[in-house]
């Protein structure tokens, strides 16, 4: 497509109804193939509102947006099947078994019966969930019912995976499993957007990392780059401070 | 194809272990039909079968007592006794058994009254034609009527009206054939009375019925049509539950970033619900037709269109799931809709003749309950099952009812539009 970004944003605006001040002011995001990329962001910074926008839930007043050279605003359909999105709510049926749910998922992605078959199992193998696939969702711990939400997403082998809060709420062992998991799916190749409050997870895990605040990304680059720039911050977490401030933010 | 397959697979699943949405749509109209068709045998019945007890003691051995006795006893509406405790009872036992509510009313017609206004009359043509000034004296005539003090006015004044007007019909006769004896007396041509009447207005009473629509149905044919629009209207709860359900924990979002659209989406719920719906239909009619009769009560007779029946079942199942979906829309969150949906639903059936058949309600509701869903459905049931009617009759009935399902789409697709992409 004659891009290197596999997500770009540029100059994306936009102002909720009834709002006086826009969520989105002016973000221009590159996110560069191949990528773990996390952005890292305050509460009520705009970072949901940008995977909404992204993955065409949500319409912004102006701007562009740009996946896999493709326009959003010429439509969502060559899109949708390059994006695997990972919600922060467990958005999966809780009356159906792990199993059921992730046949469904993946039927409404298009995918073929046997070849689903295939990967649900091996899903299901990787994150170590294999012996509850007939279990019902709703007897499951939330690190189980995280590691499901996060396999619905990857069923049909997106070329970006966006995750938004894939660890909250997640024992130790089962985030050590997801983070590890994650690593190995963009070593083979998958773009992932990573967006997280566990600073120290995407110092972790991500090759690249965008501070954004008040809609807008202040600073982007690779955790050792920005260490290079901002020396007297010896983490992540340190300089994620040291650019949005300490003051403590609720969602506006 | 392969997409929309599964969404309907989804639908399934959720519909399936919906456990209490599946009693609500299923066993409640069931036990409704049942319970409601059989409450409203037995009351009809209690009024029909009912009779007011009565206590008639005809002493007058005349024409007025005898045309009386003929009057109470031919209007059905009377248990006579002419006896307590095998013998004529005294004025005074016929209150004491009033005033203890064994009896509605008690009649006595004195002796020889018949007798007495017949003397009257005679008395008072002759005075006339002898030129007297004075009135002559007259024999006392008096009925003695006792009333139980509950019993309504309208009722009381009905029984004095039929009593006033056999005396004056009596009186009248023989005042004619008094003057009719005195004439003859002194005119040469002799005149007859014989042939005249006495009646010459003759009063024909009507029932004002619309053409086609004098529907009086029975319980069974009003309550199976009835229960079944409320059962299909009940799938709003489950539907709009369902909505909300998916919006709230995110899978709504989720199925929208993969490749379906809202359409899919929602086709797919109406086409469930629409399965359920005419399963609902299916069953109230074996009801209706099969069980109701195991309990003495009549067999629903079907009419002779069958793709009538379908057609009105499909708009009603197309009217409640618009409503469903707009529900499911409109509301913030379960709680809202599904007490808004229950209410609304009950309201619709209430001025929409389910419970109460709207032919004895009063004109405001009656007019009020032609706004309601039910009552299009009702309306075009009845038809088919009272006046054998086909689907060309139904027609405005059930396009009434599309009409109402595609304006709640239309309203639930424009707020879902505004609500998700906040444009």
């Amino acid at each position: 497509m004659g891009t290197k970004y596999a997500i770009e944003t540029r100059g994306l605006n936009k102002t909720y109804k009834g709002k006086a001040h826009p969520t989105l002011n002016g973000l221009s995001l590159r996110i560069p193939y191949g990528s773990l990329f996390g952005l890292l962001a305050p509460n009520g910074a705009g970072k949901t509102t940008t995977i909404n926008i992204i993955c065409g839930l949500r319409k912004y007043d102006s701007g562009e947006v740009i996946v896999d050279g493709h326009f959003l605003s010429d439509g969502m359909k060559p899109i949708k099947p390059l994006l695997g999105l990972v919600p922060q709510d467990i958005a999966l049926f809780p009356t159906m078994t792990a199993y059921e749910n992730l046949r469904i998922l993946g039927g409404l992605y298009g995918i073929k019966k046997e070849l689903l078959e295939k990967r649900i199992d091996e899903l299901l193998e990787l994150f170590d969930l294999s012996a509850s696939r007939h279990s019902f969702i709703n007897r499951f711990s939330g690190g189980m019912n995280r590691r499901v939400n996060l396999i619905a997403g990857m069923l049909h082998s997106p070329k970006i995976l966006i995750l938004d809060e894939p660890t909250v709420g997640v024992d130790a062992q089962s985030r050590r499993l997801i983070l590890e998991k994650l690593k190995d799916i963009n070593r083979s190749g998958t773009t992932i957007l990573f967006i997280s409050h566990y600073l120290e997870e995407a110092e972790q895990i991500c090759s690249e990392v965008a501070f954004m605040d008040n809609g807008s990304i202040i600073c982007q680059g690779s955790p050792s780059e920005l260490k290079n720039i901002y020396k007297s911050c010896e983490t992540i977490e340190s300089m994620y401070l040291l650019l949005t401030g300490k003051r403590m933010r609720d969602n506006q | 194809m392969n997409i929309f397959r599964y969404l309907l697979y989804k639908d399934y699943l959720l519909l399936k272990r919906d456990v209490a949405g599946l009693l609500l749509m299923f066993l409640m109209p069931v036990v409704l039909v049942i319970l409601m068709t059989l409450l409203q045998e037995s009351t009809f019945r209690a009024i029909t079968d009912a009779s007011v007890p009565l206590i008639l003691i005809n002493n007058d051995k005349g024409e007025l007592g005898k045309s009386i006795d003929r009057e109470l006893e031919s209007s059905g509406v009377f248990k006579i006794d002419r006896l307590i405790d095998g013998k004529v009872p005294t004025l005074r036992e016929i209150e004491k058994e009033i005033a203890s509510s064994r009896y509605t009313m008690g009649i006595f017609i004195p002796e020889n009254t018949t007798e007495n206004i017949q003397k009257n009359v005679a008395r008072y043509v002759l005075s006339t034609f002898s030129g007297a000034v004075d009135l002559p004296a007259m024999d006392s005539v008096g009925f003695v009527i006792y009333v139980d003090p509950t019993t309504k006015a309208s009722f009381y004044t009905t029984i004095m009206s039929t009593l006033k007007e056999k005396t004056q019909k009596i009186e009248f006769d023989y005042i004619m054939k008094e003057i009719t004896r005195q004439v003859n007396e002194i005119s040469p041509i002799p005149i007859s009375t014989a042939g005249f009447a006495g009646q010459q207005v003759y009063i024909d009473i009507r029932d004002a019925k619309l053409e086609g629509k004098d529907m009086v149905p029975n319980p069974v044919q009003h309550n199976v049509p009835a229960w079944t629009l409320f059962a299909i209207f009940f799938i709003v709860i489950s539907l709009s539950a369902s909505i909300i359900k998916e919006r709230q924990d995110g899978s709504f979002s989720r199925m929208l970033t993969m490749p379906c659209s809202y359409t899919e989406y929602l086709l797919s719920k109406a086409i469930v619900f629409t399965i359920v719906c005419l399963i609902q239909f299916g069953l109230m009619l074996f009801i209706g037709v099969f069980l109701l009769p195991v309990f003495g009560l009549e067999s629903l007779n079907l009419g002779s269109s069958p793709l009538a029946l379908i057609i009105l079942a499909l708009s009603a199942a197309l009217a409640a799931i618009g409503y469903g979906i707009a529900i499911g829309n409109i509301a913030e969150n379960f709680h809202q809709s599904a007490v808004f949906g229950a209410i609304s639903v009950v309201i619709m059936a209430a001025i929409g003749g389910v419970w109460i058949p709207t032919f004895i309600m009063s004109d405001t509701l009656r007019t009020i309950g032609m706004f309601s869903p039910m009552h299009w459905g009702l309306s075009g049931f009845l038809e088919v099952f009272m006046l054998d009617a086909g689907v060309k009759a139904i027609l405005p009935e059930s396009g009434m009812m599309v009409l109402f399902g595609l304006v709640c789409f239309t309203i639930a697709i424009a707020f879902n539009y505004r609500r998700r992409l906040d444009v």
